[in-house]
């Protein structure tokens, strides 16, 4: 049973499924929240709803409080697949043998960037230009909204690691998001603000031409859709394909519910190696 | 121009940015009940019944499905519900400020109890979520406080810590560091919105108790409740214009670019349509009708409102809740009267009477009204090859429709010995240009004389639900049932099926939304219109017309930076700033009496369009 620590809320899927179908084959698939932890309900329902006729298992989805109650729930059988972000995923694959399934794509790519934003009239012209000064990043398990974008302070000989960063900056914030961090650092809370590639576009269009990225990270594989490990290979092969389908056409408009990629690829496991040498360089991964 | 832009928002938006990030984000459910409330309360008369449904039923715009009042304890639920029953607007700003002010401090303080569990993080995030509907208030009262406020949510975010992902990557919380923020915000709420009484108000807003009560004015943005839609519209209607279709570029017609300017341009309205960007093409969307336009409180459901609500224009206020269908404009040239009842004889009236009364502009210039005109009268219907030029069916018609068109033209007792083409004159555009009472609205009194409305165009009606002067029903089936209903017509199924047949095919038109692949997207629409716009400072420069020049640019510089966020070449995003920066330098030169830098910045701008033109996505 789900506990009510680890998990916010339940949906199950809002068609019948075939009386034939066993428990075993049943699907159950843990949802993170972004900005807001009661957002993706509704998109929960036509979701699972939709994969339960493509699978003709039941399908049913819940939302975590985050990625690490995403990853207890996978370890411990509550969920069997579950999306997740590119560091999350290679610190779940270290400690349960989690594997990648699937990959989002947007504009064409598997993969985006980490970006330090500033506002245009703030004076600040190089990522040294921050010293003293404050940042805002999304969270501190986060790859676009941490740890790339404070890499590039570390390769530019300003930072020596996660907790020098202290040091440079004048105060470091994890904002909680990244809509919190890019909107910290355009109300002028912070000077800057540490988030994933498209992160502005959670600002309005009038703040957007008002912030200037002062650096971009390396390319970062896209967030996955992860699998316990023993998943019945046959069941994740038609997940597999059921997923691959929402790339035509007649299926797109499912994506909204999906957190709105382009579409989805599947994975390539060694796309994480960067990730991989990044979490083991902060100490994420021994 | 906007809405058209919002429109293409869900495709575009990229990997870890929520589906609905640039969409207004869903509310809490509290705070969306606060919000809608305060904004429901400032209408006169006040609606009570919809600000009960905002509590007691799942509210516009909230996050999940759920009844506001199950979420605040007994004795809050308690004093909502009497303020509601007395229909006391002051009390009912202080029941439900006090209940949400609650939520704050409770959030805060479940989290403070959780701190170094993942229950900690979704506490900070639900106590924020409702804090959000004061934010505003507090921003335009105390801009410091504001900063203060904003600064400890940031720290109590950061006092979290994180249990990692199974402690790979865990960080302790700072339980110090948390609470001295805790206290910043606790102290602020406590002081500003649980105060033992709250100052009388004439208007309700989140302002804080502080500055209310020290009598300061305090000026908020103009905003609309939660659940508000008015940029958004999904499929956007393919805009027909005569000139276009012949082959003619609007860029070489500059008074029906002009006017195709003011027609999405909200420097024409007064506040508050203005400072909310809702322009003549907010409803009326590329001479059709945005069937997602929504606000709660004046829509009774999508594609229109009540235009005559104290909201827009007091002055209008006719003080009654009717909500009226917003009519396409497409083949308007040919549809006259305008308004639903037929008040105005004239497009240009009608167009003047919108912009003064309706939304409280300044009275146009009669060069603006020209432009608007022209622009207005190159509107055409989406061909239809199942009707000839006489609005006869031709063979491209089902058989079914063939014997609704037999039906249509009959006589009918229930109708006063006429036909329904009697009024929808098939040779007359399926319109007479006549007013009748139909029986589709209440006389305003007993006895009295009920408002007739003008007889509709059936020319592209498929695409124009729902129907009648109130949207009231949602289907031409349905529209069929009720003249069947109301006027004894004696049809039967089969034979109203082959009536609303018939409808469908005079009704139909080809392709009638945009359609858009690869480059061909929604901003470079966007990119076209604009730059088609600023064409007409070729003329208005040479003319000296600064007062003309000035509602351009004011329209035109912002909305062409704004777009930048929808290319899908998000890389040449800096370079629309720049191009846009340079539109307003010809305004600020103009407005300066400085022709000659106008001209060289107007140079300059069609040189940058010329060079970044293929690059614009």
């Amino acid at each position: 049973m789900l506990s009510r620590r680890t998990f916010l809320t339940t949906v199950a899927a809002a068609l019948t499924v075939p009386a034939t179908a066993s428990a075993e084959e049943a699907l159950k698939l843990a949802f993170i929240p972004q900005e807001n932890p009661e957002k993706l309900l509704g998109d929960i329902e036509a979701i699972t709803a939709w994969l339960s006729q493509q699978l003709e298992v039941p399908v049913t989805g819940f939302v975590t409080f985050d990625h690490a109650a995403a990853v207890e729930a996978l370890r411990n059988g509550d969920a069997d697949i579950s999306f997740m972000g590119a560091l999350p995923f290679v610190l779940a694959e270290d400690q349960i043998g989690a594997v990648p399934l699937l990959s989002e794509v947007y504009r064409g790519q598997p993969s985006y960037s980490g970006r330090v934003f500033v506002r245009k009239d703030s004076g600040i012209e190089t990522l040294a230009d921050l010293q003293g000064r404050d940042i805002a990043f999304a969270d501190p398990v986060s790859e676009s909204g941490y740890l790339y974008p404070l890499d590039l302070f570390v390769r530019e000989g300003l930072v020596a690691d996660a907790g020098d960063a202290d040091r440079f900056f004048g105060q470091k914030f994890f904002a909680g998001g990244y809509q919190q961090a890019m909107q910290a650092m355009a109300n002028g809370l912070v000077d800057a603000a540490g988030a994933s590639q498209y992160a502005d576009l959670y600002l309005t269009p009038e703040q957007q031409a008002e912030v200037r990225v002062l650096g971009e990270s390396a390319q970062i594989p896209s967030h996955a859709i992860i699998a316990r490990p023993g998943l019945d290979a046959a069941l994740q092969a038609r997940f597999v394909d059921a997923m691959l389908r929402l790339n035509q056409a007649e299926n797109q408009y499912l994506l909204a519910y999906l957190y709105g990629p382009d579409g989805y690829v599947a994975a390539d496991p060694k796309v994480y190696d960067g990730v991989r040498q990044m979490a083991r360089r902060y100490g994420y991964l021994k | 121009m906007k809405h058209l832009i919002a429109s293409a928002l869900i495709g575009l938006l990229p990997l870890s940015v929520g589906a609905t990030a640039i969409e207004e984000a869903p509310w809490a459910p509290r705070a969306a009940a606060y919000r809608l409330s305060l904004f429901m309360a400032n209408l006169t008369p006040v609606p009570w019944e919809k600000i009960e449904n905002n509590w007691t039923a799942p509210a516009p715009g909230s996050a999940v499905a759920v009844e506001a009042l199950s979420r605040v304890s007994d004795s809050d639920a308690q004093n909502i519900r009497a303020a509601l029953a007395a229909e006391d607007r002051q009390a009912l700003f202080a029941a439900i400020t006090t209940a949400l002010a609650k939520g704050i401090l409770q959030h805060l303080e479940a989290a403070e109890a959780t701190l170094g569990q993942p229950e900690a993080a979704f506490e900070v995030a639900q106590s924020a979520a409702l804090y959000r509907a004061f934010e505003d208030g507090i921003l335009a009262a105390d801009k410091q406080a504001a900063h203060d406020l904003g600064r400890a949510w940031l720290v109590l975010n950061s006092s979290l810590g994180s249990t990692g992902i199974l402690n790979n990557g865990a960080q302790d919380p700072n339980v110090a560091r948390f609470a001295e923020a805790q206290k910043v915000i606790v102290e602020y709420i406590e002081t500003n919105y649980l105060p033992s009484v709250f100052v009388e108000r004439g208007k309700l807003t989140p302002a804080p108790e502080s500055a209310v009560r020290s009598g300061t004015p305090v000026v908020l943005p103009a905003t609309l409740p939660p659940g508000s839609n008015i940029a958004d519209q999904r499929e956007l209607p393919r805009l027909v214009l005569q000139f276009e279709e012949a082959g003619e570029d609007e860029a070489n017609l500059p008074l029906v670019a002009y006017g195709d300017m003011l027609f999405d341009s909200p420097e024409i309205f007064g506040s508050p349509a203005r400072d909310l960007g809702i322009a003549c093409s907010t409803c009326h969307n590329r001479s059709d009708v945005n069937r997602d336009f929504f606000i709660p409180g004046l829509s009774s459901h999508a594609g229109g409102m009540d235009v005559d609500s104290s909201f827009f224009n007091p002055m209008f206020n006719d003080r009654e809740d009717d909500h009226l269908d917003t009519p396409s404009m497409r083949g308007i040239r040919f549809t006259a009267p305008y308004g639903r009842d037929g008040r105005e004889p004239s497009l240009r009236s009608f167009v003047r009477n919108v912009i003064v009364t309706e939304f409280a502009g300044a009275e146009p210039t009669p060069f603006q009204l020209d432009a608007m005109v022209a622009y207005l009268r190159a509107f055409d219907f989406l061909p239809n090859p199942q009707i000839d030029e006489a609005g006869r069916l031709t063979d491209k018609a089902s058989e079914a429709a063939k014997r609704g068109e037999v039906l249509f033209n009959t006589e009918f007792a229930g109708l006063g010995d006429r036909s329904c083409a009697s009024c929808h004159t098939p040779d007359r555009f399926f319109r007479d240009g006549q007013t009748y009472d139909i029986g589709s609205a209440e006389p305003p009194f007993p006895g009295g004389t009920a408002t007739p409305f003008e007889t509709p165009t059936l020319r592209n009606v498929n695409f124009t639900a729902p129907y009648m002067h109130d949207g009231s029903l949602a289907t031409l089936a349905g529209v069929v049932d009720w003249f069947n209903d109301t006027k004894d017509l004696g049809l039967d199924a089969e034979q109203r099926a082959d009536l609303t047949a018939y409808l469908r095919a005079v009704g139909d038109g080809e392709e009638p939304y945009q359609r858009f692949e690869g480059r061909d997207s929604v901003f470079r629409l966007s990119w076209e219109e604009l730059t088609t716009f600023a064409s007409t400072l070729d003329t208005l420069i040479p003319m000296r017309d600064a007062e003309n020049i000035a509602v351009l640019i004011d329209t035109v510089a912002p909305d062409l930076a704004a777009d930048a966020s929808v290319m899908i070449n998000q890389n040449a995003k800096p370079e629309i700033y720049r191009f846009a920066a340079i539109l307003q330098a010809v305004g600020d030169a103009s407005a300066a009496g400085d022709w000659a830098e106008a001209s060289l910045q107007w140079d300059a701008f069609k040189t940058m369009q010329a060079e970044i033109d293929e690059r614009m996505f």
